[in-house]
């Protein structure tokens, strides 16, 4: 038992679930993804992000890269969504809410492969 | 013409060949170009003119080839029908005769030998990996060759029968090994097979010839002296000769080493079994260890061989009778040899019945063979070792019944073999030559015992050798610069239980000029530091991640996986430290 190995698995899995929590729906209705869930993956992203910082290992480095890649969409999703909100006229159309599931759904992939990665480096070193 | 210039002379025989049917074709096509710009015919517009050169060129072109093209620019007039039968019969047979030529020049085995040699060496030239050139492919060579394509080595092969060549082209070995029909005599054939390449390694001589490998070696220490030069010689004085070169010079005698190595297995049959898992043979396995019994021994054979397993076996005490039927003139023999052929008469009469030991060690297989079934037609239980020197015969003494078969070829191939793949296994062997035969020093039996927990019995070991370099083990070295220590038993450990070790064993550990046999696994690293292992396949691997893995190591050395990520630490570290303030003093 490690107890940086216990909060590290929390929250990357954590992560992904929420990903994908926030996907279920309609890809297009904006009353099926709600604005505080998004807010939820966002910050539990960023976190994960944080704590892979710090591994010089190469399992470490590929760990990093697919959190970096989550977060690069999830927050391209936030700007697009605050975009639409706050300053186009048209508010948030079903248009923009796909662009901004889709954005998400390309962040679950990126965490998918976190949470593989971890699993098999585990295996591996049966112990 | 020299040989050194051979893409020249590839050139110089294309232009002496095709000289005359070039002229051919030119002399006709221009007699039948005039006659064409001469003889009118008629045009579209029925003007008198004759063919332009550009048209009567297109034309010939396409009949004096036979091509048969049929667009013709007008309807041609009788005179120039005529001149196209004329020009089309003389062309084609120019052309024949060209063709003829081109095909006879493809023939010709001196052009071909001239395109091989520019082929190997444009790429010998291209080769980047470093390289061994091997001259002679004969049994040796090509053991040799086997051996290195298996440690995955590159070599160039010089042979000067084309046969061998042939043979070299049709095995499957998984790296590139390029050979090139030629006589090592000549420098200049060295020299394309890359000897002044700067990543030629070593030149390995077996020509069979004495006088060809003392020149190659002298070749190679004139012209690439960084070249590691192994030879294969029987003759003392060639040997003389070749010592006095200096320089990274090895001489493999297969009689002296097959003597040698005879004389130690009948001395103590742990080093036969040991060489043999070690260099891989399939059926070998570390719990066959024949007893070689100590009673009376029959020798049949005298000679170069014969004596040295002779003296070796008297001076442990051990009786012998010896058979020869030529001993060497004036040379101090035994007086109770038996100078007669070993027919089972007079190997009765030497006692095999009593005896407890045979060689069979004469340079003929036939005879060698002949001798173990007399033998064994009389005393069913005799010991036998044979000499085996043809690899074709294998079959034959696979159902001869003998308990060890030595063959001079496989000897010397894996002598050459250490000497070019695994240098420090060579102070490996010497040190297990010079166990206590007896085991009083416990050398040997230790060494079983720790090859068979640790790496197993079974058969095909890896032996392998790591260097501790910046590239091989980036987790170690930061932590010697730091000033650590990194002890040898730290990164041969599992990596799922720390307490179990690697299946493994360190043979040879070599720091600048020391070497250190059967290295204590409490030895601490060195930054340059060379192991030598023998191992199971799976080993190689995880030593490989253990050495690149700070992780991994960090937890072999300490038993601890301290947080890797900056917050954990950070968090960890600063829990760490309340608990200590918190700690009563």
């Amino acid at each position: 038992m490690n107890i940086e190995k216990i909060v590290f698995g929390f929250f990357v899995l954590l992560a992904l679930t929420l990903n994908f929590s926030f996907m279920v729906g309609e890809v297009d209705n904006p009353a099926h993804h709600h604005v505080i869930e998004f807010f939820l993956v966002v910050i539990v992203n960023i976190i994960v992000t944080g704590l892979k910082l710090g591994d010089r290992s190469q399992i470490g480095a590929l760990l990093l890269a697919t959190s970096l890649v989550a977060d690069l969409e999830l927050v391209a999703a936030a700007i697009i969504w605050t975009f639409a909100v706050h300053v186009s006229e048209t508010g948030m159309t079903p248009e923009t809410m796909v662009i901004i599931v889709s954005l998400a759904g390309g962040a679950l992939i990126a965490n998918v492969v976190s949470v593989l990665v971890i699993v098999a480096e585990t295996l591996m070193l049966r112990r | 013409m020299q040989d050194s210039a051979a893409p020249d002379r590839v050139t110089f025989i294309v232009l002496r060949y095709m000289r005359r049917p070039i002229l051919a074709l030119v002399t006709v096509y221009a007699i039948s170009m005039v006659g064409w710009v001469v003889i009118p015919g008629t045009t579209v517009h029925g003007e008198q003119e004759p063919m332009s050169f550009f048209h009567a060129f297109y034309f010939l072109t396409y009949t004096a080839t036979t091509t048969g093209f049929g667009e013709i620019p007008y309807q041609f007039s009788d005179g120039q029908r005529m001149w196209s039968i004329v020009s089309l019969y003389v062309g084609v047979v120019a052309w024949l005769y060209a063709v003829g030529s081109i095909i006879r020049l493809l023939q010709n085995p001196h052009f071909r030998q001239a395109m091989a040699t520019r082929r190997f060496a444009r790429f010998v030239t291209r080769m980047h990996q470093p390289f061994v050139i091997i001259c002679g492919f004969g049994n040796t060579g090509s053991l040799v060759a086997r051996g290195l394509s298996d440690a995955g080595m590159t070599a160039v092969v010089l042979d000067p029968d084309q046969d061998r060549i042939n043979a070299l082209q049709l095995r499957d070995y998984r790296v590139a090994m390029p050979g090139l029909c030629a006589n090592a005599r000549v420098p200049a054939h060295l020299v394309q097979a890359g000897l002044t390449h700067p990543a030629c390694r070593a030149v390995v001589a077996l020509t069979g010839d004495e006088e060809v490998n003392l020149k190659i070696a002298v070749a190679t220490r004139l012209l690439n002296p960084q070249a590691q030069v192994i030879i294969q010689s029987t003759s003392q004085v060639h040997e003389e000769a070749i010592a006095t070169l200096g320089g990274d010079v090895h001489i493999v005698d297969p009689f002296k080493t097959y003597a040698g190595y005879l004389a130690a297995t009948i001395d103590n049959p742990r080093i036969h079994v040991l060489n043999r898992w070690l260099v891989g043979d399939p059926d070998a396995t570390l719990d066959q260890v024949p007893s070689t019994p100590r009673g009376k021994w029959i020798l049949c054979g005298y000679g170069r061989m014969g004596r040295r397993i002779d003296e070796s076996l008297r001076s442990q005490g051990i009786e012998t009778t010896i058979i020869e039927p030529e001993p060497p003139e004036g040379e101090e023999t035994p007086p109770d040899m038996i100078v007669s052929r070993a027919t089972q008469a007079v190997l009765d009469e030497a006692g095999v019945k009593s005896a407890d030991g045979l060689v069979a060690a004469t340079d003929d297989d036939a005879y060698n063979l002949g001798i173990l079934l007399n033998a064994h037609a009389l005393n069913p239980g005799i010991f036998a070792i044979a000499r085996q020197d043809l690899h074709m015969n294998e079959e034959l003494y696979a159902r001869a019944g003998a308990q060890l078969i030595m063959q001079p070829s496989l000897v010397s191939a894996r002598r050459i073999l250490f000497l070019l793949i695994a240098p420090a296994l060579k102070s490996f062997f010497e040190r297990v030559r010079d166990a206590r035969l007896d085991d009083a020093d416990g050398f040997l039996p230790g060494l079983f015992d720790e090859l068979r927990t640790v790496v197993g019995s079974q058969a095909s070991p890896r032996v392998w050798t790591v260097e501790l370099t910046q590239a091989a083990a980036p987790a170690v070295l930061p932590v010697l610069e730091r000033g650590g220590t990194v002890r040898l038993a730290d990164v041969l450990k599992e990596p799922g239980d720390r307490d179990r070790r690697l299946p493994c064993v360190p043979l040879v550990l070599c720091r600048g000029d020391t070497v250190q046999v059967m290295p204590d696994l409490a030895t601490p690293l060195h930054a340059g530091d060379q192991i030598l292992l023998c191992g199971r396949e799976r080993a190689v691997g995880l030593l490989d991640a253990t050495l690149a893995n700070e992780y991994t190591l960090g937890y072999f050395m300490t038993g601890a996986e301290p947080p890797r990520g900056y917050v954990m630490r950070w968090l960890l570290g600063r829990r760490g430290t309340d608990r200590v303030k918190g700690t009563p003093a």
